[in-house]
């Protein structure tokens, strides 16, 4: 059922858009009456409404123009085609606190997208792969009533889909699914250079603030998450997730926690090296499915009382 | 173009490997960026004399700053050569420290002025040269020495040498952004009025045409223009004559209508109110030039430096569009050309020009926000498939809410647009669109959503078919705010049937 005058012009005149002036569309309205239904209706939250836009000459949606115009008049316009790449193109930058990834197509963004920020634990705010894992995940890492039945039985599902197995540590679950389902023991969840980069700087973070939690990373971290879960009986598989992101860094660290001259260790990881000396910093055999996370709310689960 | 041409001779004999000057450019454009960021970017240009086009001027051995005071002495003492000395002390005043140098004698510029008004045309020459290139100094204390010539300078503007008036026009344009002090003078001394008469009697002088548009330009981009400058620039006969110029003329190149499309710019840029410029056609004129800049541009035509005129003329038409009736828009805008047009230049520079291509979708917007008839052009054209398929493929954000607004304008206007939108593919673009982070684009998506949806059931099956539900869930689950009751409004109130 179709009312006269059901678009609603409310929002035009005020409203600044990125600095531009925007102006009231008064004299088109009798064009936009032939309106569609249910928009006069309460509680309709749509507003749009076409508008023209006015650009001041100090808008920064003409800052590129305003640069070729001024390199012409300082004799600095060139024409050649290499040098065309010059003028900045904003591209698809993801927006999720943490992540810097830019992208040059809408695809390459929604892959991103979907495969790291989909899936997101509310509580911890850790991306998982997929839906399944996601419910895996909260269940084992954010229901108490989980927590207490896992003491008495077999609650670690199997990741593999269909496979039904449970298992009653992570450990269990871990070895079943290399041995049985064939996973090898170094597998990765799409890790990148530069997450391993994060994840360096971030294991420092996380050295010398041992209990804090660290900021959330952007990272995927997938099946390991679930994987690693931190349990009493398995302090050093928290680490596997740490030491993860570099092996290097974790042997260098294993080794001066062993020789512990106070004096020779000048850097800063050592500053934590004796706070964290109980934990051993072995890189561990046992499989890790994901990035390594780091964060001090990790450890902090580690260590049952 | 013999200012481009220039520029490539330049570039090549410094000697410099490509890579370098690439750097440099670089480096340069970056300052560029900063200084328009502080609201301060001004540049100034220089006349080089046509012997000097074809030697190295940076090599030049450039007599040190002892030569010009040396050169002011000689001048002083009425010596026999004073021609050649001048010419020397041009020369030597291309050396920015010799240009400081020389405003700190004492009476130099005076002297200067004295030789501008001498009964010697060649004398008067050289003076004037002298004062350009001081005027094209670095250093912000040296232009308002130049002060005391101003006044001659504007006499002199209508004279009828061009090289003279080119000159004194240059000079004037570097100078004017330099300080307030010196624009105050300026404008006491009546340069606008100088300005319009230069134009009005030099319309077919089209070197001086550039040099007064160069000069009006710097006077239009200082800092109060709009309340000092433009109501008298708008009340002289300057407006109608930079329009008449506008059309390049295709023996003496571009540099004359993108000078007059710059000023144009300024002018309507500045205010929201353009109706005097819409009274003496500006519209008209600058969408008929769009035109036919779109068909060069869309032939592939290689003219040098086109984009330099393109975007100040896409600018005018957009901020025009802006203040123009609904009513009156079809006669200003002409016919359907102007969208085709526009269509094929974001087309074009969306890789090359990623700016202009924004800016020509913001031009679209506002041609189409109130236009049913350009609405309906777009579809019938059959533009609207390469909009959509921009909106996968486009470069920036930007450029894609500017898009995307296009297609919401026409969805707006009638049912049977969403189903032919529809048609198009656009619920499927719609669906990657309502995933991205940009929450204006989500928004947007969401309102173009809206208005499909409900223009026919047939759409809302097909959205569900293409897996919207869930979408508008994530939405719904994890959006805020506006994104969040637009999803659950959608979903309860329109496609609550298909959610079983």
């Amino acid at each position: 059922m179709l009312q006269p005058d059901m678009f609603q012009l409310m929002t035009a005149g005020d409203v600044s858009v990125r600095g531009c002036h925007e102006e009231s569309p008064t004299g088109a309205s009798e064009k936009q009456q032939k309106r569609r239904q249910s928009e006069s209706e309460e509680g309709n939250p749509f507003s749009f409404s076409p508008q023209r836009l006015h650009l001041h000459r100090d808008h920064e949606l003409f800052e590129d123009g305003d640069i070729l115009r001024h390199m012409y008049l300082q004799d600095l316009y060139i024409l050649e085609a290499e040098d065309k790449p010059t003028l900045s193109v904003s591209e698809f930058a993801c927006h999720i606190s943490g992540c810097s990834s830019v992208f040059s197509t809408l695809e390459e963004y929604e892959h991103h997208y979907n495969s790291l920020h989909r899936h997101v634990c509310c509580s911890c705010r850790r991306s998982l792969p997929n839906a399944r894992l996601l419910d895996i995940h909260i269940q084992e890492w954010h229901d108490s009533l989980f927590t207490i039945l896992a003491q008495r039985q077999d609650m670690y599902q199997c990741l593999v889909e269909g496979c039904g197995q449970k298992f009653r540590t992570t450990q269990h679950r871990k070895d079943h699914l290399i041995r049985i389902h064939k996973y090898p023991p170094d597998f990765r969840f799409d890790k990148t250079k530069k997450d391993k980069r994060t994840r360096e700087t971030k294991t420092q973070q996380q050295k010398d603030a041992a209990m804090e939690v660290v900021d959330d990373v952007c990272e995927s971290e997938g099946v390991c998450d679930v994987m690693c879960n931190v349990l009493s009986d398995q302090p050093e598989h928290e680490e596997s997730m740490e030491t993860h992101a570099s092996e290097e860094e974790a042997a260098r660290l294993a080794k001066s926690t062993e020789d512990l001259p106070a004096a020779a260790q000048g850097s800063d990881s050592t500053s934590s090296a004796p706070a964290k000396a109980q934990y051993s910093y072995r890189v561990p055999p046992a499989v890790c499915f994901g990035h390594g996370s780091v964060r001090g709310f990790r450890g902090r689960r580690g260590r049952r009382k | 173009m013999w200012r481009l041409n220039k520029v490539r001779y330049k570039a090549g004999r410094q000697g410099d490997s490509l890579e370098e000057l690439r750097l440099k450019r670089r480096e340069h454009e970056r300052t560029l960026r900063q200084a328009r960021r502080d609201r301060q970017l001004v540049s100034k240009r220089l006349l080089l004399n046509e012997d000097e086009e074809q030697q190295d001027i940076t090599m030049d051995t450039t007599p040190g700053e002892q030569d010009v005071v040396s050169l002011v002495h000689k001048l002083q003492h009425s010596g026999p050569e004073k021609e050649a000395n001048l010419k020397a002390l041009s020369k030597a005043l291309r050396d920015p420290s010799a240009q400081l140098t020389f405003v700190k004698l004492e009476n130099s510029v005076h002297l200067l002025v004295g030789l501008l008004t001498s009964s010697n045309a060649q004398c008067r020459l050289q003076a004037v040269q002298c004062l350009h290139e001081l005027s094209h100094s670095p250093h912000k204390n040296v232009a308002p020495a130049c002060l005391p010539a101003t006044s001659y300078l504007l006499t002199y503007l209508s004279g009828p040498s061009t090289k003279f008036s080119e000159l004194c026009l240059y000079t004037l344009g570097n100078i004017c952004p330099d300080s307030d002090a010196v624009k105050e003078k300026l404008l006491a001394q009546g340069i606008i009025p100088a300005l319009a008469t230069c134009m009005e009697n030099q319309r077919h002088n089209l070197a001086v045409v550039e040099a007064v548009g160069f000069t009006l330009s710097q006077l239009l981009q200082t800092k109060d223009a709009a309340v000092k400058i433009i109501p008298m620039v708008l009340a002289s006969t300057l407006p109608s004559n930079l329009l008449s110029v506008l059309t390049p003329d295709p023996k003496f190149g571009l540099a004359p209508a993108i000078e007059c499309a710059w000023c144009l710019h300024y002018l309507t840029s500045s205010s929201k109110d353009n109706r005097e410029l819409l009274c003496r056609g500006a519209l008209v004129q600058c969408s008929s030039l769009l035109v036919s800049l779109g068909r060069a541009v869309a032939e592939g035509n290689k003219d040098e430096g086109l984009e330099l005129l393109v975007c100040p003329v896409l600018r005018c038409v957009g901020n025009l569009l802006f203040s123009c009736p609904v009513e009156g828009l079809s006669t200003q805008v002409g016919d359907v050309h102007l969208v085709v047009a526009l269509c094929g230049l974001v087309q074009a520079y969306l890789h090359t020009q990623p700016a202009l291509a924004r800016e020509a979708a913001w031009v679209l917007n506002n041609l189409t926000a109130h236009s049913s008839q350009f609405c309906s052009a777009l579809l019938t054209l059959n533009l609207v498939p390469g909009l959509i398929q921009l909106l996968r493929f486009s470069q920036g954000i930007n450029t894609m809410v500017s898009i995307l607004r296009i297609l919401a304008n026409i969805a707006h206007k009638k049912q049977e647009f969403c189903i032919q939108l529809t048609q198009l593919g656009l619920l499927s673009v719609l669906c990657a669109t309502l995933k991205m982070v940009d929450q204006e684009m989500v928004t947007l998506s969401l309102d173009v959503l809206f208005m499909l949806v409900v223009s026919s059931p047939q759409v809302a099956a097909e959205f569900v078919n293409q897996g919207g539900l869930s979408l508008l869930e994530a939405i719904q689950y994890n959006g805020e705010g506006d994104r969040r009751r637009r999803a659950t409004y959608l979903l309860e109130q329109h496609l609550l049937s298909y959610r079983l």
